[in-house]
């Protein structure tokens, strides 16, 4: 799969320089520095980091939540070798070095676990940047950004001592991992508390430096629709957080392109190049500083069902994997999503959410919202096209509900008058969204998804259920029954079904 | 003659029927329900456009004026305690719609498997069976619904029949559509609303 081999059964206890050739699994790396060594092994530009393994994670706990102080002494050698290989010094000089802070377990835990960028940032380091770069404000930045979040991560200010600050950083991330969200998360998903989380300390590079950086992440292909194209923003003179929060306005990457066309190409060949060495969909994080790309973070992209689906069928097409992994990659519940008519996952990204119910009768309904009989009527006779908004319905209602795209209630649950008259007569229904939502919804043009439960404000484009005769799917059905020895008429659906109670049983 | 309050009742439920179905939801003759109709549509209290009828504004409150009066003149300690008892067969009754339309509560049921099915029609014949006494009590205490046992054995019928859209079917008279009026006058009788129902879950 990679070309880090898992050749530890138990997580080794080590702090050590990422070089594309530790031969740590990722159960002692966490999956941040597993991928950072895979980026080193293909000879691609990565800040200069190493990483303290899962290992040292489990003697941080049983010492009580501190770093021991062999471990210690280790981290301060790693961070002079990242001094040798940016030709920066860490806390000050003329050219300081900052380094981020990252948390990265082996089961992949987004968001769950802390991250703090730009240790090392002090009042000499300020005074440095402001010298180099000409530009008071971009150090202001900087320090602004550190502090925030070294506050708001650790609950306490930050320390003069830029080592100070590097080691509570290093055991702030660590603690991390018993913080009650990240405690939750894995119960949810069966998670193993034990585990731990490797910490990965790299050298930082600055998308806010000049007018030719920025940061960016890339999907190297479209994880929302399925379509063969590379995705990706860019935000011009930001920081990595920026793009991931969603904080700032992000630019397609066509803007890269257009900016720095040398840079945009070494991108997209690093984007393949990756894409090929993990056998999936990379997302990718990077950030251009001054015109130099850096690759900071690579990982299996998270994806909606369709480009799953699409996906794993196409890098079978590419000769990228085999038949039987693309089955492997593609859950029964993905391919149902897919034979479903549903929101266009593009607009989803921006369609705004007005109301949440229980989906009650299903399919996806578009229109004006009308409040009772007579204003269905009186829009329908204006030629709109309708949706019904009652508190509860009634016997009444229901010449009214045969006439309009959906239906939507306060209250109420799948048994109610609303979910049966609406079943019988097939339209899409939401029932139970709670008091107000008449008000709120009346007169609004909105989409009622009666699969899911969610009502959209506006008319949201739709695509269409795929049918058997869909190419991707038809080529995934032929292959499951020659895979099994299934008869000709063997539906995918069970056939993947099938297949995974098998796997779960290996 | 049907009584008025019957009869604006019915036209209320259906929305806007058509003559035939509201002697049929009356349970009385298209020639009876005629007259009440004629006097209705010349006192303003309901409109008739291409053979359906529907309430005005009038209609509406001479119906709520009526109900009132139905209110003050039935035995309401009986009549609660009746509205008590048909909480249990009203939670059976839905969980028996909601099987006939979904199977394992998510997926649609196509009708493509007659065993499925007739488990679940199955059910609606014993329901029905259970309910026979309670909804005689009911009719007792308020001889205006006595339209409603005659009605539910139609729809029953039906469906033993293999029609199946006389199980849930809207606009038509089928078990449900016919036990939902029935709920929406014990509602209205007890001087409840629809929405405090809902909020106690004995009716959504």
């Amino acid at each position: 799969m990679t070309g880090v081999k898992a050749v530890h059964a138990a997580p080794r206890v080590d702090a050590v320089l990422l070089d594309g050739k530790t031969g740590l699994s990722k159960h002692s790396l966490g999956g941040k520095a597993e991928g950072i060594e895979r980026m080193l092994a293909l000879g691609l530009p990565v800040p200069p980091a190493f990483v303290l393994s899962t290992g040292v994670y489990q003697r941080f706990r049983a010492e009580s939540s501190r770093l021991p102080d062999d471990i210690w002494r280790r981290v301060r050698d790693l961070v002079h070798a990242l001094e040798r290989k940016t030709g920066r010094t860490f806390g000050g000089g003329a050219r300081p070095l900052l380094v981020s802070v990252r948390s990265g377990a082996a089961m992949s835990m987004p968001g769950m676990m802390d991250t703090i960028l730009n240790v090392g940032m002090t009042a000499d380091v300020h005074q440095a940047f402001t010298e180099q770069s000409g530009d008071s404000g971009y150090a202001a930045d900087v320090r602004r950004r550190f502090a925030e979040q070294f506050e708001r991560t650790l609950g306490r200010s930050v320390p003069a001592d830029p080592w100070e600050q590097l080691r509570q950083a290093i055991e702030g991330v660590f603690t991390s991992w018993t913080s009650p969200r990240a405690v939750a998360y894995r119960r949810d998903r069966g998670i193993a508390d034990d585990a731990g989380t490797a910490v990965t300390v790299q050298a930082m590079v600055f998308g806010n430096v000049d007018y030719n950086s920025g940061s960016g992440v890339l999907f190297t292909r479209n994880p929302l629709t399925g379509g063969a194209e590379v995705y990706g923003e860019w935000i011009a003179g930001g920081q990595g957080e920026d793009v991931v929060s969603g904080r700032a306005n992000a630019q397609p990457l066509s803007e890269l392109a257009a900016q720095l066309p040398g840079t945009h190409r070494e991108l997209m060949a690093a984007a393949t190049r990756l894409e090929r060495a993990g056998g999936d969909v990379q997302d990718i994080e990077f950030t251009v500083e001054s015109g130099r790309l850096w690759l900071l973070q690579t990982r299996t992209a998270k994806r909606s069902p369709e480009a799953a689906t699409r996906h794993a069928v196409a890098m079978v097409r590419e000769g990228l994997i085999d038949r039987h992994q693309a089955l492997d990659r593609i859950h029964a519940d993905q391919v149902e999503a897919l034979l479903r008519p549903r929101v266009d996952p593009q607009a989803l990204t921006s369609a705004r959410v007005v109301s949440r119910g229980k989906p009650a009768s299903p399919g996806i309904g578009i229109g004006a919202v009308a409040l009772d009989s007579s204003e269905v009527d009186d829009r329908r006779d204006r030629g709109q096209e309708v949706v019904l908004a009652r508190v509860t319905t009634e016997p009444d209602d229901v010449p009214a509900m045969s006439s309009v795209h959906a239906v939507v209630t306060e209250r109420g649950g799948a048994t109610s008058h609303a979910a049966v008259v609406s079943r019988e007569i097939a339209v899409p229904c939401v029932v139970g969204c709670g008091t107000g939502t008449v008000t709120r919804l009346a007169g609004r043009v909105v989409t009622v998804d009666g699969f899911s439960g969610v009502i959209y404000d506006g008319a949201l484009p739709i695509v269409e259920a795929a049918t058997a005769a869909d190419s991707d799917l038809s080529a995934l059905t032929e292959w499951a029954r020659a895979e099994s020895d299934a008869p000709a008429g063997a539906d995918l659906l069970n056939m993947l079904r099938r297949r995974s109670s098998r796997r779960s049983f290996d | 003659m049907s009584a008025e309050i019957q009869i604006l009742q019915a036209i209320r439920f259906k929305g806007r029927p058509a003559g035939a179905d509201l002697a049929s939801a009356v349970g009385s003759s298209w020639s009876a329900v005629a007259v009440s109709l004629r006097l209705l549509v010349e006192s303003g209290r309901c409109v008739e456009a291409d053979g359906c009828y529907r309430l005005t504004p009038a209609g509406r409150d001479r119906l709520s004026s009526l109900t009132a009066a139905e209110r003050g003149s039935i035995d309401r300690e009986s009549l609660a305690d009746a509205y008590e008892r048909f909480d249990k067969y009203n939670s059976e009754l839905k969980r028996i719609v909601v099987d006939w339309q979904l199977k394992d509560g998510v997926k649609q049921n196509d009708h493509t498997d007659p065993g499925y099915d007739a488990k679940v029609i199955a059910q609606l014949v014993e329901l029905h069976a259970e309910f026979q006494p309670l909804l005689a009590d009911i009719v007792d205490l308020v001889p205006r619904l006595n339209h409603y046992p005659a009605r539910f054995k139609s729809a029953l019928d039906k469906v033993r029949a293999g029609t199946h859209a006389w199980f849930a079917g809207p606009l038509i008279d089928s078990y449900h559509t016919v036990w939902f009026e029935l709920h929406e006058d014990l509602i209205g009788l007890t001087g409840r609303t629809r929405i405090d129902e809902a909020e106690a879950r004995r009716a959504e």
